[in-house]
């Protein structure tokens, strides 16, 4: 028997890639500001996703960029620091991200 | 002996009444003559039976008899005796009318068996009594008059044929038995205009009938036959005719038809319709008004049936709403109506569905009649009380909101959104203002939201629940859709936007435009590299939760998905796509030995089938075991599928072998066509979710009552609400210590749960 797929209508999530593995069970991962999960949106955006993009920092902590951009604007210039770990924010590159998924596919193929 | 006073006093009194008498007369001449007058007076007088003659009287010579009566003032004299002479007579008639009753009584048991024949039989014979009454009442009649000129009698004044008529009366009505009635209705109805056209009235009949006065006696029985005749054609024209306006058919009729009969006994001097509307000002209001009356009555009955029919009732309705303004009969209707809607409507045997339907049209056919919403107020309150309790109500107005329902109409098309405020204070300036209609309760509001919708959002006190409710419907709205056209689904949410307001509805928002951004991520990723693949890509937290549990895929669609995904994550470097690999649908075309087979499954029974490529024989374990994570259900479902297409056979034991060469009995043609899954996305209803939550709950609740045995269920409730994101009320917990009672987890003695052992 051979089997062709002709069309597949399937449905997905989109997660942001936050340099973690995907679990299943996984509790909400939640912005450290304002509290709502990462692929909600935070307090003052309608639509999540590109509207209400998230960035990373390079200790590893990850905010909601409108809820880090108020906290850094908030802050005196020489006191501008991740809220979490008081190191000062430094907006990461999205390195992590590419390369786990490269080493992911690495592992696939 | 008298003194000699009296005796001169006596013996004046004799003179002048002596005089008087005998006139101016000599001698005793003028007494004679007196004596002779008055004999010659009351043998004319006389009653005597019909069938005696009448001796001929010279009129002159009675004439004068009569005035010299008159002259001696001996009149009232004569007049007397000839009531007393009447009252010995009257046996006569009492004999005639027992004659013509007993043949009245005893004919009906002759004609029993040709009823119409019988009924006009039996007036006939009381037709005749009354002519015959007629005819006695004539030939006692104490006049002298000639050729019509009025004798002397008659310059008495009325005097005379006044307390003969009375005294007359008095006894025909004194001898006419109880059957005289219902015989005289009949006649009465037999007189009735029903053919047509209407036969020329009998003149004579209604006349001895005002002769005898029994027009004035026997009123209401009339109007009695009038309103039956009324009733008899009010039924028969308009009962279950809804589609016309009868009310002005019905006034035409009485115009035509009844008034001139009417004429008959209430105005019977007329000789013009003018004269005739004078007689009837004071009874044409009131068949008028019984017309109304009765079909008012006609209406209320048919209530319930009227709105089921409602778009092709509505003239019934504007009849009912003419009639209601005429008679005041607005608490019968809501009655019977409250009546019906609870022996037909109101009962587990009806479908949500349908009482929901008939609620709206009785919200629009009680506007009709009643606009300012006093009926509707009253009539809706057991409708909404019972909606309230059932538990698919909310999907039900939903799913009619976005015009889910069969025929496809919703609820939204028909009428312009209102915007969801209510005003609480009366507008005072208002020229057009009326006051609340006296029939309102103290908590009726005039100002209430108008529209349909708003009416069914109202039932429950919040909006919140059809918000919840309308996203699961539109999740699973959009996820059936395949051919990327979300324009009527968009508008259905703009137009609930203006109702249940925007923030409400943003997660719908989101909902949709992630479906018009797969649409366009989906087109990118194909012009970079094709893929039979087209997912809709979600943002979690803003769909109702959807089925979860992924399973493993096998190789071949697994590396399809993956494929795509880094296609996707190359388009949007900071997001990656998850899989749910239970939803969505699979076309697919599978070749075998002796025939292909085009089939649009489930991704779980392409997974499936993709595993049985690999290999013929499988049992269920071994498939769970390639899998994983996928549950019994599912696996049943998905190998049923394809059993069902004759694709794999089951050989016992949850062992299922491919069909290379399809077996005889489902040998059919080269390539069947399987029919599309018709089963909805697999989103959670609401009711899934709670249930899912509960389940967390039953944990503690376990817990607690191993450790404390038995609890009666507020111990239970208090203790859950320490437990981190409880919000059931006692009554949920109740309906689910319930459902748990039913599986034989828990029992429950006076009020105690504790665990089955």
């Amino acid at each position: 028997m051979k089997v062709t797929i002709k069309n597949w209508n399937a449905i997905a999530q989109w997660r942001w890639d936050i340099g973690k593995e995907f679990d299943e069970t996984d509790d909400e991962d939640l912005c450290g500001i304002c509290r709502v999960a990462y692929e909600g949106c935070c307090p003052r955006c309608k639509m999540p996703g590109d509207d209400c993009p998230v960035l990373w920092g390079e200790c590893g902590h990850v905010y909601h960029m409108h809820c880090i951009m108020q906290w850094i604007e908030q802050q005196p210039p020489n006191k501008q620091n991740c809220p979490m770990d008081r190191k000062p924010w430094i907006t990461a590159e999205r390195k992590t991200a590419n390369t786990a998924t490269q080493q992911t596919q690495a592992v696939q193929s | 002996m008298a003194s000699p006073g009296v005796q001169a006093l006596v013996e004046a009194k004799w003179q002048s009444a002596f005089k008087t008498l005998n006139r101016e007369e000599p001698g005793i001449s003028g007494l004679l003559k007196t004596s002779q007058a008055r004999q010659l007076a009351s043998d004319f007088l006389r009653p005597r039976a019909l069938s005696e003659p009448r001796r001929k009287y010279r009129a002159d010579v009675m004439a004068n008899a009569f005035r010299l009566l008159y002259q001696t003032k001996q009149l009232h004299g004569v007049l007397e005796n000839f009531l007393e002479e009447m009252r010995q007579q009257r046996h006569l008639i009492t004999e005639d009318v027992e004659a013509y009753m007993h043949e009245y009584e005893v004919r009906p048991y002759a004609f029993v068996l040709v009823t119409e024949v019988h009924e006009t039989a039996d007036s006939q014979i009381i037709a005749q009594l009354v002519h015959r009454l007629v005819e006695w009442f004539n030939a006692w009649r104490p006049t002298t008059e000639t050729d019509g000129h009025p004798g002397p009698l008659e310059s008495l004044g009325h005097v005379a044929i006044d307390s003969y008529t009375d005294a007359f009366q008095t006894h025909i009505y004194s001898v006419l038995p109880p059957s005289f009635s219902s015989g005289f209705k009949d006649l009465i109805a037999s007189t009735l205009p029903v053919s047509d056209p209407a036969p020329p009235p009998d003149r004579a009949l209604w006349d001895a009938f005002h002769a005898l006065g029994l027009i004035e006696r026997y009123e209401s029985l009339i109007s009695s036959v009038c309103y039956e005749l009324v009733e008899k054609h009010v039924v028969e024209t308009c009962a279950g005719q809804w589609s016309e306006r009868m009310l002005q058919d019905l006034r035409d009729w009485m115009q035509n038809k009844v008034l001139p009969w009417m004429c008959l006994p209430y105005a019977p001097g007329a000789r013009t319709m003018e004269e005739a509307g004078a007689s009837l000002h004071g009874v044409g209001p009131r068949f008028d008004f019984h017309v109304c009356k009765t079909l008012c009555d006609l209406r209320t009955s048919e209530i319930f049936d009227i709105i089921v029919d409602y778009p092709d009732s509505i003239d019934a309705l504007y009849d009912l709403k003419e009639c209601l303004y005429r008679v005041d009969q607005r608490s019968n209707l809501v009655q019977s109506l409250r009546k019906a809607n609870k022996k037909r409507l109101l009962h587990p045997g009806a479908d949500t569905k349908d009482i929901l339907a008939q609620y709206v049209s009785t919200i629009r056919s009680l506007r009709i009649v009643d606009p300012p919403g006093v009926l509707l107020y009253k009539v809706a309150d057991p409708i909404r009380r019972y909606l309230r309790d059932r538990a698919d109500t909310i999907r039900c107005i939903v799913s009619s909101l976005v015009g889910d329902n069969e025929n496809g109409e919703s609820l939204i098309d028909d009428e312009p959104p209102l915007p969801y405020l209510t005003k609480d204070a009366e507008d005072y300036s208002d020229p057009h203002w009326e006051p609340e209609p006296i029939d309102a309760g103290p908590d009726f509001r005039a100002n209430k939201p108008g529209d349909v919708i708003s009416t069914l959002v109202s039932i429950y006190d919040t909006k919140d629940v059809f918000v919840k409710e309308l996203q699961v419907l539109l999740a699973q709205r959009l996820l059936a859709v395949t051919d990327g056209n979300y324009e009527k689904e968009r508008r259905n949410i703009e137009i609930l936007k203006v109702r249940f307001g925007e923030q409400a509805l943003q997660v719908c928002e989101v909902m949709l435009r992630d479906m018009t951004d797969s649409r366009r991520i989906d087109q990118h990723v194909q012009s970079q590299k094709p893929s039979i693949l087209h997912p809709v890509i979600i943002s979690r937290h803003f769909w109702p939760s959807l089925q979860s549990g992924s399973f493993v895929m096998p190789q071949k669609l697994r590396s399809i998905q993956e494929e795509y995904a880094r296609e996707f994550t190359a388009f949007k470097p900071d997001k990656r796509l998850v899989w749910l690999s239970h939803m969505g649908s699979v076309k697919l075309e599978l070749e075998l030995q002796d025939r292909t087979i085009e089939a649009e499954v489930t991704p779980v029974a392409a997974a499936i089938i993709e595993l049985f490529s690999e290999k013929d024989v499988w049992t269920a374990g071994e498939l769970m075991a390639q899998m994983q994570r996928l549950d019994k259900e599912h696996l049943r479902k998905g190998l049923n599928v394809w059993v069902d297409l004759g694709v794999l056979k089951e050989e016992g034991a949850d062992k299922y072998r491919l069909l290379e060469v399809a077996e005889e009995s489902s040998k059919k043609e080269g390539t069947v066509s399987a029919p599309k899954p018709k089963e909805l996305p697999a989103v959670q209803t609401t009711q899934q979710q709670q249930a899912e939550q509960m389940r967390v709950f039953w944990n503690y609740i376990e817990g607690m009552l191993t450790n404390l045995g038995s609890l009666p269920l507020d111990r239970i409730q208090n203790m859950l609400k320490f437990a981190r994101g409880y919000d059931r009320s006692i009554e949920q917990l109740g309906m689910f210590m319930e459902a748990a009672r039913r599986e034989g987890l828990v029992v429950v003695r006076d009020g105690m749960w504790r665990l089955n052992k």
